[in-house]
This record gives structure tokens, sequence and C-alpha cells, in this order.
């Protein structure tokens, strides 16, 4: 651009600008949708969540809330699925990312097999699981000619205690969950060059050692991109509980939210309820990742900005 | 026993156990898929009888007698390893239909006719097989299910509009994110992540508003403008990393030999880029197929096939192995582009990092 300049200072100088504009017109249609299509129903909601019926300002559909019978509920559940969701489910997943990457004899057709469970959407793997679950269902069956019960002893899974239902929809979550997660992992795996932990062996370096030492070190962008997810949408699970209970049975925080607006969305407060939920959620979620991101150090800025 | 074999015994020990492993967790994974495909071919007797079949049953045995009201048919139970019998009546229309309806046999009152002709002249019970019609469930899920079919085509539609939104306007930005470097980047990119931490049901509440003063509520452009809110941030994404791949020295070159800017982005980078925008693409069909919640909330009389399939599970009027066959049907196009666009999974997660 330089030479151009010199010869034909004058004209040139709106295309300098528009140089330097130039990115910014590509990422403007994003920003404008955004506007359109995000902050303005994120904003509604905001001033919906903070609004009497007759429009004034109130911190009463908080207060709602906040003492709804099936707030604390809510809200205990919702933190015990995301618990195991992001620790137990997460370890899980870096284990057998670990033993896939290892190249053994059909681990790519395993790694085949084992992409189906994220592949299936949510309502087919509800389907999956309601059928199973109900006592004449599959699983019952399955238990039966494998000898473990007898032909009358049925199991009445659905019908069991809080916790026993907890356990079901937590095991339902990992199946869907851990091979997810598992190729996240093993992408940032693979991106690792053979020869740093080969370093680490020949320096005398256990497998447990250069796992520590080097691997995980390495592999740490992708595992915080990872749990990073996995802490988003675990804090928003709710269809496949409802599929599985019906609502009210084992409430969630975003059940919460489609309940009020969907099942009795023609009591006087639902709307008001709806609101006061979604933007609670919303803060939990935000909240959550942003302590995450910044523990894990992700916030640190690129360093070609700081250039800038 | 020298060390050398006993090495070799404790590694092949070691391989055995690890493999049991390995099929254990694939048991895991596969069963409950198996099955619901099981379950979707199995003729609406089987889908009700505990413990349920394993594999559908391929030819039906039936057997044909006298019966206090007409001709008494039984059926070949597998389970119990004898003829039940499940029909007593002297009408045609009633046996064609029930052969239908409850075991997929799809047998004609004359066929059937042919079969009593046989038994009056004997006066033997008669044996005789139909062979069952494995895709019955799929007939009648779009035949009974309201709007079943019509929901798949406009599914089809969602998916392509959003495609297109998403990548026009999310192509460009990640274009953007990976060739230049601007005030605001690292910003913008966290502003990506930061759409997806408001859930989706929170978006579509205040998007019916919206759409309905658009005059797009209730309508498959509708629901692509809110899919296309999540596809764009993802397409940024899968885009930006396609883009850094592909080296700007390819462009400059080209611009060396006297194409202008928009043309060597067209002839050199576009075409390099092909696969992966694809892929972006795939995954744009692949959220706007599969959501549920944001469609349950935004339509009303034209679902997509997502809201279908759901109501078919929830409502007590559905039979488990229909919804299973929906549930099918709604699976597998998703199942079929994931795997088409595995390599990039793995390529985009290796190469993104928050």
């Amino acid at each position: 651009m330089s030479e151009t300049t010199l010869t034909k200072p004058r004209p040139m100088t709106w295309r300098k600008y528009l140089d330097k504009a130039f990115p910014y017109l590509l990422i403007l249609p994003v920003i404008i949708y955004y506007i359109i299509f995000w902050l303005r129903p994120v904003f509604s909601m905001v001033i919906q969540s903070f609004s009497s019926l007759e429009g004034e300002f109130t911190l009463n559909n908080y207060y709602m809330v906040l003492t709804d019978a099936a707030f604390g509920p809510a809200l205990r559940n919702t933190a015990i699925i995301v618990a195991f969701s992001v620790s137990v489910e997460f370890i899980f997943a870096l284990a057998l990312a670990l033993l896939i990457n290892r190249k053994w004899r059909g681990s790519g057709i395993f790694l085949f097999l084992a992409m189906i469970p994220m592949a299936i959407p949510a309502v087919a793997v509800g389907a999956m699981w309601i059928t199973g679950f109900t006592a004449h269902g599959w699983i019952n069956s399955l238990l039966y000619y494998l000898g473990i019960i007898e032909l009358n002893e049925k199991i009445y899974w659905l019908a069991a205690s809080q916790i026993a239902i907890m356990a079901i929809v937590i095991l339902i979550d990992a199946w869907q969950v851990i091979p997810s997660v598992m190729i996240i992992l093993l992408a940032g795996l693979q991106n690792i060059p053979v020869e740093t932990e080969e370093a680490g062996y020949v320096f005398g370096g256990s497998y447990v050692y250069v796992l520590r030492k080097i691997t995980i070190p390495l592999l740490k962008p992708t595992i915080t991109t990872a749990i990073i997810l996995r802490l988003i949408s675990a804090i928003q699970i709710w269809l496949i509980i409802v599929m599985l209970l019906g609502f009210s049975r084992m409430p969630v925080l975003v059940e919460r939210i489609v309940y009020y607006y969907e099942e009795v969305g023609n009591l006087y407060v639902s709307a008001q309820m709806a609101a006061g939920y979604t933007i609670i959620v919303s803060f939990i979620v935000s909240l959550a990742a942003m302590v995450y991101l910044f523990v894990s150090g992700a916030f640190k800025s690129d360093d070609e900005e700081a250039r800038l | 026993m020298n060390r050398r074999t006993t090495k070799f015994l404790s590694k092949s020990g070691r391989m055995t156990i690890f493999y049991i492993f390995i099929v254990g967790i694939l048991f895991v994974i596969l069963t409950p898929v198996f099955f619901l495909v099981s379950l979707s071919f199995l003729s609406t007797r089987e889908a009700y009888q505990y413990p349920l079949p394993i594999l559908p049953e391929l030819v039906t045995k039936f057997k044909l007698e006298g019966g206090e009201k007409g001709y008494l048919v039984s059926v070949y139970d597998r389970l119990e390893g004898e003829y039940q019998t499940v029909q007593d009546t002297d009408d045609l229309n009633k046996l064609s239909v029930y052969f239908k309806s409850q075991l997929s046999v799809y047998m004609s009152e004359e066929e059937i006719a042919e079969r009593i002709a046989e038994f009056e002249q004997t006066g033997e019970p008669v044996y005789f097989t139909g062979r069952k019609n494995l895709i019955h469930n799929y007939n009648t899920f779009f035949k009974i299910t309201r709007d079943a079919g019509p929901a798949f085509l406009r599914s089809i539609q969602i998916a392509l509009m959003t495609i297109a939104i998403s990548l026009t306007i999310g192509g460009m930005a990640g274009y953007s994110f990976a060739r230049y470097i601007f005030r605001g980047r690292n910003a913008l990119k966290f502003s990506v992540l930061f759409v997806r931490m408001f859930p989706g049901v929170a978006i579509a509440i205040p998007m019916v508003i919206i759409l309905v003063n658009l005059g797009f509520y209730d309508k498959p452009f509708g629901l692509a403008l809110v899919y296309s809110v999540g596809a764009i941030a993802l397409t940024i994404w899968i885009t930006a990393s396609i883009f850094l791949g592909i080296p700007v020295s390819l462009e400059e070159a080209a611009q060396v030999f006297g194409a202008s800017k928009g043309r060597a982005f067209m002839r050199i980078t576009l075409p390099l880029a092909l696969p992966g925008l694809a892929a972006a693409a795939m995954y744009a069909f692949l959220g706007a197929w599969t959501e549920t919640v944001s469609a349950i909330i935004l339509t009303q009389f034209n679902p997509t096939f997502s809201v279908v399939v759901y109501q078919s599970l929830l409502g007590s009027v559905g039979q488990v192995n229909l919804a299973a066959a929906g549930g099918i049907v709604f699976a597998l196009p998703a199942v079929f582009f994931t795997f088409l666009i595995r390599r990039y999974i793995r390529q985009m997660w290796g190469g993104i990092t928050v």
C-alpha cells in the first residue's frame, strides 16, 4: 500500500480508511444480528424480571422465585448434576481419551462407535431411556435375560427414591456426555507432539509422571474448553429429566422456567416467575463460567492484541 | 517356564482384561441404541410383551382352528414356546386389521379366506405363516402422527435457512478474526462464548413477541432466525480456524499477479476453505435439526419434526414402538451428518482453545 500512497496520495486516503475499517465491516453483520436477536430478547427478559404486572419496577419477582418451594430443591438438584458432570464424568472422559490415544488394535473402531451417543439428538436419547426405565422396558428385560432378576420381580425404576432417580439421571447424562467430552480431549491430545512425551520417558519418567508433568499441562487449554462447555450445558439440563419424570418430580432450574412458561402458563404470576428464574439461571451460568475462566487463567489477553 | 513365556502370558493376560474392559464399555454405549432400533421394528403385540423380545420376529406363525364365535386364531409366542389365542371371530375384516395393526402382518381378507377354506376342507387346525412388514411402524408413525411428514420437510427447510444465515454472517466474521488483528478482537471472541451462556429457553420466550411483531412467529424463517444465534457463534469459531489454516501468502500471491482482493478471495481462499465451510454448514444443520425447546415455544400449528417426536413420546396415546420409529427417523440424519464431519469435529476442537 505504501507505494501507491506515495504516487497518488489524495484519492487513496479513503481507501486507507476502508482498509482499516474492513475487519470491522466484516464483523458488523454479526454485531447487528446479535443486537437484534440476542441482546434485545435478553434485555427485555431482564426488564420483565424487574417489572410487576402493571409494568412498575419491583424486586418482588425475585422474592417470589427465591421463596418458591421448588427453588431450593431445583438449585440443589442442578448443583449435584453439575458437580458430577464436570468431575466424575470428566475424569472418565479423560481416561477414555488417554486410552484411545495410545492407539491399540481396534481403537479406530472403538472411537467410531463411542461417537454414536453424541450424535443422537436429546429427544431420541429421551426415547431410548424412557422405553428402558419403564417397568416393562428393555432394562428390566435385559436384566431378566442376563439372569439377574426373576420374571416377576420387575424393578420400578421411576418409582424409586429421589436419590436413586438422581443416580439414573446422572447415568443418562454420563452416557451422552462422556463421549462428547472425550472427543474434545482426544483432539487436544492428538495435537501434542509425540516427541514431548517421548522426551519425558527418555529421562526416565513413569507413565503417571509424564502424564502429570507433560501431558496434562500441555492439554490444559483443551481441558479448559471442555470443562467450560460442560459447565454451561450441565447447568441448563432439563429436557431429559422432564421426558423421563415429567414436570416437578425432580425440579431443576431450567425445568422451572419451562414449567412456569409452558405447563402453568395461565397463572397470573407465570410470566414473572419464568422471567425471574431465567435471569437467575443466566446469572449462575455466567458467574460459573467467568469464575472458571478466571481461575484457569484463560482471560490473559492475546499477545497480538497487547501489541496494538 | 522361562522369563519370556511368563512375560508373554502376563502380557496376553493384560491384553485380555483390557479388551474385556473395552467390550464392556461398548456394551454400555451401544445397548440403549440397539434396543431403540430393535423396538422400532417390533410389532405392537411384541412391544408390549414382557420381557421385551431382543430381536423382532421376521415371520409370524399362525394357527387357525374352529372357535366358539367363528374361527380361533392363535399366534406362536417365542417366549412361551406355544400358540396363544388372539382372536375368536368370523369377521375377516377384523382379522385383517388385527394382523396389520397388532402384528405388522399385511394379509388381505382373500388370503385369510383361503386359509379358512383350507380349514373347512380338512377340519384340522391349519398352520400358516405371515411375513412381517418391518417398516410398518415407520409407515404408521408418519400416517397417524399429526403432521409428521410436513414437519419433517419443515425441519429441513429451517435447517437450510439456518445454514444460509449463519454461513454468510458467521463466515465473514470468522474470516475477519482469522486474517486481521484489531482492537477488541479478544473481547469479541469471548462474547461469542458469552452468547451460549444464556439458556435457549430464555431467548425463546421474549422472541415470541419479537417474532410476532416481525410476522415470523410459527413460521420456519422465524425459527431459523433464532437458531442462527447459536449457529453463527459456532460458525465463527469453525471458519476462523479454517481460514487460519490457509496461508495468507496464497491470497497475496494472487494479488501480486493482478487479482483484486475480492477476486483473490473468491478464486484462492474460498475453494480451499470449502470442505471446512461444509463442516460448519453441517454443524448448523445439526443444531437446527435437533433443537427442541425453542421449537416448542416458538411454534403453534407448524411444529418441527423434533417437536412431533417429543410429543409422540410424551402423549399417553402414543405407542412405544411408533415413538421409537419416530425417534430413529429423527436421529438418523443427525448421526449421518455427525459421522460425515467427524474429522472436522476433532480438527476443530484441536484448533480451538478458550
